[in-house]
């Protein structure tokens, strides 16, 4: 199995809990025999590299250096992402089996690679706006919002890491349970449950 | 091999959406490359009451919802509006199992969806660069400017080709960018000569704006500063003094209060008739009917005012500056004057008024070289080229 992860954060570049935790996800499964490609973003190390662990990682810079926000900067930040991962795509003589992109960040690339290659994707939720800015309403937080939205609605599945993260999805966003998967935290049955949540949603791929 | 080379047009603006100048261009070129035998998709915005998709002139148009998402500002706006575009047109591209040959952005409105689509479909991306913001806005002041002067560098790194409609805009972008030589092609923006054929007698229709004894010296633009449309009304008195004429101002614009003032201050409220913004038909009809048609630009990329007065019979007086210096031969297809000097304004537009003789050379020197040079025929055939040319080379390319 071939899967790209799209974070924005992995190391050494490190924001918050994702970094790590996509790093530790990324290892599991390159020991698992899955081809793993994780493309991300560094200001200046860009370009393709292998680890040690055999995890594979593609970072991108921004190519449009003044931003009015971070909404802009993830926007044009987004068409590297695609670049990146259509280089992996066609590298692999198409054969990507999955995406699982973690936070809001890249969705866009996700949506497009979706429905312009036909690449279904995961969408890994570690944190909501909702919860990140509680009750705020500007159209800045509402932007992206509707672009959580459309993770949710274009993913084939979403994954959690807990009950309480699968509910609020379902309150805020009215998303159906049943598209939602709660990863167990246990260290022995974490892998194996992505690794089946891979394999279910490699097969919807046409 | 298939048999069409077709092109994926990704514009913001497409009639009945029409905001600058990149709406007609879109609709004309996408129509004669359609007459040229190349299949031409248009993906664009919305429009209250115009289909999500129709077909215009062979030409397939697709429209996006473009408000899908909240924005903060205008700049945010445009590249989430991308983020819909580049969807939607992702959706269709493989609906057509990539039977699409080249992606075609204008301007860096669409400039994400372009460079984003390019990579995903591994196809070639060309760029129609119609204004750059270091031009609109006289230099690079906010955050905002840099940001969307980046996204144009962006855009035109990333294009196979970058096109401009004149030579002056293709300098002004090389040097803004810093782009070889060989990514530059000039294709001149086009008119159409046939909107203004028939109904001849005009006799009627003139006088709703002038007396028979009156010449009718027409001016259409916005009434902003760069249009120079300050510079006219200066001259308005001169050329007063050596004929009598009506000055037809067509157009609106954050000066229209001041320039008022002015005219009110001169009394010649009686000369000068601010028409504000105008139906197609009537412009038409007005651009036809007028003895003299005025393009005093301070600044001008390329200056299609210029060449409707050309198509429509209509002697013309320019500024000599920007892309009129190269739409007007001077006394050959017009009348060239020295930009922001109201007293060179007079002096053209009265020669042209005074001598019957010369003002029918020009417009028959002038109505044959649009026919010539700005035929939108000639220019969609002219752009297929590039297309072919860019084809041929993308074939030898590992993305082939």
């Amino acid at each position: 199995m071939r899967a790209i992860i799209f974070s924005w954060e992995y190391p050494p570049r490190v924001v918050g809990q994702l970094s790590g935790y996509v790093s530790a996800l990324s290892t599991q499964l390159a020991k698992s025999k899955v081809d793993i490609n994780v493309v991300t973003y560094d200001d200046s190390d860009t370009g393709q590299t292998q680890e040690p662990s055999g995890v594979k990682t593609f970072r991108v810079a921004n190519p449009v250096r003044n931003h009015i926000g971070v909404l802009t900067w993830v926007l044009t930040l987004n068409q590297e992402v695609e670049r990146a991962a259509a280089n992996i795509y066609y590298d692999s003589n198409k054969q990507v089996d999955l995406i699982d992109v973690h936070d809001w960040h890249f969705i866009p690339a996700a949506v497009t690679l979706k429905n312009g290659l036909g690449i279904p994707f995961v969408y890994s939720v570690e944190s909501l706006e909702d919860h990140r800015s509680p009750n705020a309403i500007s159209s800045y937080n509402l932007a992206i919002k509707s672009i959580e939205w459309l993770g949710f609605f274009e993913a084939e599945r979403i994954s959690v890491k807990s009950e309480w993260m699968k509910d609020e999805i379902n309150r805020i966003y009215k998303v159906p349970k049943e598209k939602i998967t709660t990863i167990a935290t246990d260290p022995e049955l974490w892998i194996e449950e992505i690794l089946k949540l891979y394999n279910r949603v490699a097969r919807t791929q046409e | 091999m298939k048999d069409k080379l077709s092109v994926m047009m990704l514009s913001w603006e497409y009639p009945p959406r029409v905001i600058g100048g990149i709406s007609p261009h879109i609709y004309f070129l996408s129509k004669h490359l359609a007459k040229q035998d190349v299949k031409v998709y248009v993906v664009t915005c919305d429009f209250p009451g115009a289909p999500a998709h129709e077909v215009i002139d062979n030409v397939e148009v697709y429209r996006i919802d473009s408000y899908k998402n909240p924005s903060p500002d205008f700049a945010t706006w445009v590249y989430l509006m991308n983020m819909n575009m580049q969807k939607e047109t992702a959706i269709l591209t493989r609906k057509l199992a990539d039977k699409i040959d080249v992606f075609h952005a204008h301007d860096w409105l669409v400039a994400n969806a372009g460079i984003g689509l390019k990579h995903v479909f591994r196809k070639p991306l060309l760029v129609t660069m119609h204004s750059t913001e270091m031009g609109r806005r006289d230099g690079l002041h906010s955050t905002t400017e840099k940001m969307i002067h980046e996204t144009e560098a962006w855009l035109t790194y990333e294009a196979w080709k970058v096109i401009c409609c004149s030579d002056y805009m293709i300098s002004h972008v090389k040097y803004a960018f810093g782009l070889p030589n060989d990514k530059l092609v000039m294709v001149p923006n086009g008119v159409n000569v046939h909107n203004y054929d028939g109904g001849n007698d005009l006799r009627e229709f003139r006088s709703k704006f002038a007396l028979p004894e009156e010449k009718i010296v027409l001016f259409v633009g916005r009434l902003v500063y760069e249009k120079g449309i300050h510079v006219l009304i200066n001259a308005v008195p001169k050329v007063l003094s050596k004929v009598n004429a009506k000055f037809i101002i067509v157009g609106s614009g954050y000066m229209k209060e001041q320039l008022l003032n002015i005219v009110r201050s001169m009394g010649l409220e009686h000369k000068v008739l601010f028409e504000g913004f105008m139906d197609e038909a009537t412009l038409l009809q007005l651009q036809k009917s007028a003895d003299v048609s005025v393009v005093p630009s301070l600044f001008e990329p390329f200056g299609i005012v210029a060449l409707e007065a050309m198509a429509a019979q209509s002697p013309v007086v320019a500024s000599d500056t920007g892309g009129l210096s190269e739409i007007i031969e001077h006394d050959v297809t017009g009348v060239k004057v020295y930009p922001n000097n109201p007293d060179s304004l007079a002096w053209g537009i009265t020669k042209v008024l005074l001598d019957d003789n010369y003002a029918k050379n020009l417009r028959e020197n002038a109505y044959k070289r649009v026919q010539e040079k700005y035929d939108w025929e000639k220019i969609a055939q002219q752009t297929k080229r590039i297309y072919e040319g860019v084809l041929g080379e993308y074939s030898k390319s590992f993305w082939a």
